[in-house]
């Protein structure tokens, strides 16, 4: 079943004049790992938006877990169900203390005092920076800080996270630290990750990718499917995998193997096979 | 340079004063300062010091510290004491001098009362994390609520300003190493010319500061913030029997030092 649902959804910015969302339809199921490709425009950040309600589509409709973003009187409810962790982790954390800030949302949804506690440490150990709760958020690393916001979205108790380019200003070890967290979060607790992104490498693991130009969706399918396609990746200006580049050179060469081999180990294999032939 | 901030700069520690709820320290230092205005002669002084020394000692804040944060307030002690040795009348140390003995007297009171006053207000922020500060400001201004004061505002608004302080410190660094870069003279010239040559700093940081503001009040409501109606709290402030003994203590200082007002000592 679906969790959120877009339906022919068109919006425009204020004072903008072209669509940064043209009619995009799409379905994320429950406990699925979806991420969102695009380059700079795409309109991806403006999805995003739309998961919580914080953009109202001009026309058609969001629905979230059976709620219309619409309905005004149940924005709460939305906010509640899907947590939100935004592209700068030093505009999104809002206290002095790495722990007060994990419990800034269980504060404000009115959870008693003795849950939060549990609320807060519980989230903090599932991303890994329980030993860092009681230091300054500014004296954190990148990866370290983007790992607090996402405690603080988990300490919510949402069913879904959206990840607005997490790692946009983070070095290759925070990128890594970040997607293995929302990788983790999603196939051992069943939560529905959605990650925005433009880097390729981290989407490998995703059960379904969406690729967005020019506010619309261009393609979705398993990311197998979609980098396979080198000709489509290469006009919409998008880099494929460094595996798959590999393969597709030594397809084009007359070499007999598989496009879809993305993670290292199974493209070590297929070339392999390839040489021993 | 801007390292050396002290505002809002707190000590961790473990002593009885940091462990004092933070309404507790809140009203405490308010009956200090109204008991050091009741200081009016050499006893009332005396007594005052004490007290402080012995808060300082308990807290085991260090004096260079305090000594660091009253650096930027020598100006104006100075100031007030040199006009008061000369304003005062009564006899003259040399003759011909305006300079008076109840003069000398008096500067010396307004600078034990200057650096006593910084000093006391001192140890309550050097022994309270600014978000414990905030929260015993907004449960001991609740009250006000019912006159419309909206007072979880303002001290999210203070919190806020706190959280920030480093993030806009380090972004201000950038900037000035950016012009720096690009050829700007920060240290040399006149007063004017200095202050002009700040503007380019000024802009961009508040460019990014609004852009900031911005983002952060989306990540806010997105982590379902509707103000302080329906907030609960992690951590829950309660009085202690040792709480309830240094208030008593409080204000037994300050009637003490209103009899010695009376007796003029």
């Amino acid at each position: 079943m679906s969790i959120i649902s877009f339906k022919q959804v068109h919006y425009t910015y204020p004072g903008d004049e072209l669509e940064s969302l043209c009619g995009v339809d799409l379905e994320i199921e429950e406990g699925s790992f979806v991420a969102v490709l695009g380059h700079n425009g795409s309109g991806k950040s403006t999805l995003a938006k739309h998961m919580n309600a914080i953009l109202v589509p001009d026309s058609g409709e969001v629905i979230i877990d059976g709620i219309s973003s619409r309905d005004e009187d149940k924005t709460f409810e939305i906010r509640r169900r899907v947590g939100m962790v935004f592209q700068n982790p030093d505009n999104q954390l809002v206290a002095n203390v790495v722990e007060d800030d994990v419990a800034f949302a269980p504060e404000n949804l009115g959870v008693p005092s003795a849950e939060i506690r549990t609320r807060v440490d519980e989230a903090l150990r599932q991303v890994g920076m329980y030993e860092y709760r009681t230091h300054a958020p500014h004296l954190l690393s990148g990866g370290q800080k983007q790992r607090v916001a996402i405690a603080g979205v988990i300490a919510m108790q949402p069913k879904i996270i959206v990840l607005d380019e997490p790692t946009a200003m983070l070095d290759p070890q925070g990128r890594e630290e970040v997607v293995s967290t929302v990788t983790r979060l999603c196939r051992e607790k069943g939560m529905t990750v959605v990650l925005i992104t433009h880097h390729m490498e981290e989407c490998i693991g995703a059960d379904k990718l969406v690729i967005m130009s020019n506010g619309y969706i261009h393609a979705v399918g398993t990311p197998r499917e979609i980098f396979s396609d080198i000709e489509m990746m290469a006009r919409e200006g998008l880099a494929v995998p460094e595996t798959t580049k590999l393969l597709y050179e030594l397809h084009n060469l007359g070499y007999a193997v598989p496009l879809d081999a993305l993670e290292e180990d199974a493209c070590a294999a297929a070339v392999a096979g390839a040489v021993k032939q | 340079m801007l390292k050396d901030i002290t505002l809002g700069q707190f000590f961790p520690g473990d002593t009885i004063v940091h462990r004092l709820d933070p309404r507790t320290k809140l009203i405490l230092v308010f009956l200090y300062i109204v008991a050091l205005f009741q200081a009016n002669g050499w006893v009332g002084y005396g007594v005052v010091t004490a007290v402080t020394a012995l808060c300082m000692l308990l807290s085991h804040i260090k004096p260079q510290n305090i000594f660091k944060g009253l650096k930027p307030m020598l100006f104006i002690i100075v100031l007030t004491a040199l006009l008061n040795m000369f304003y005062t009348e009564g006899r003259e140390i040399i003759p011909g001098w305006h300079m008076t003995w109840e003069g000398l007297a008096r500067s010396v009171q307004m600078i034990l009362r200057i650096v006593l006053l910084i000093t006391g207000t001192f140890l309550l922020t050097y022994t309270t994390s600014p978000i414990a500060l905030t929260d015993g400001l907004e449960l001991l201004l609740n009250p006000l609520k019912k006159l419309k004061v909206p007072v979880h505002e303002m001290t999210i608004m203070m919190s806020m300003a706190l959280r920030f302080i480093p993030t806009l410190i380090e972004e201000t660094d950038k900037i000035m190493s950016a012009q720096k870069a690009r050829g700007a003279d920060f240290e040399t010239g006149r007063l004017t010319e200095r202050a002009k040559a700040l503007l380019p700093i000024l802009v961009p940081l508040f460019v990014s500061a609004f852009r900031r503001a911005d983002e952060l009040a989306v990540a806010m409501e997105s982590r379902c913030y509707h103000g302080g109606e329906g907030r609960t709290r992690m951590k829950v402030l309660r009085l202690e029997t040792r709480d309830w003994i240094a208030l008593v203590l409080g204000v037994l200082f300050l009637a003490g030092m209103i009899v010695l007002r009376r007796f003029a000592l």
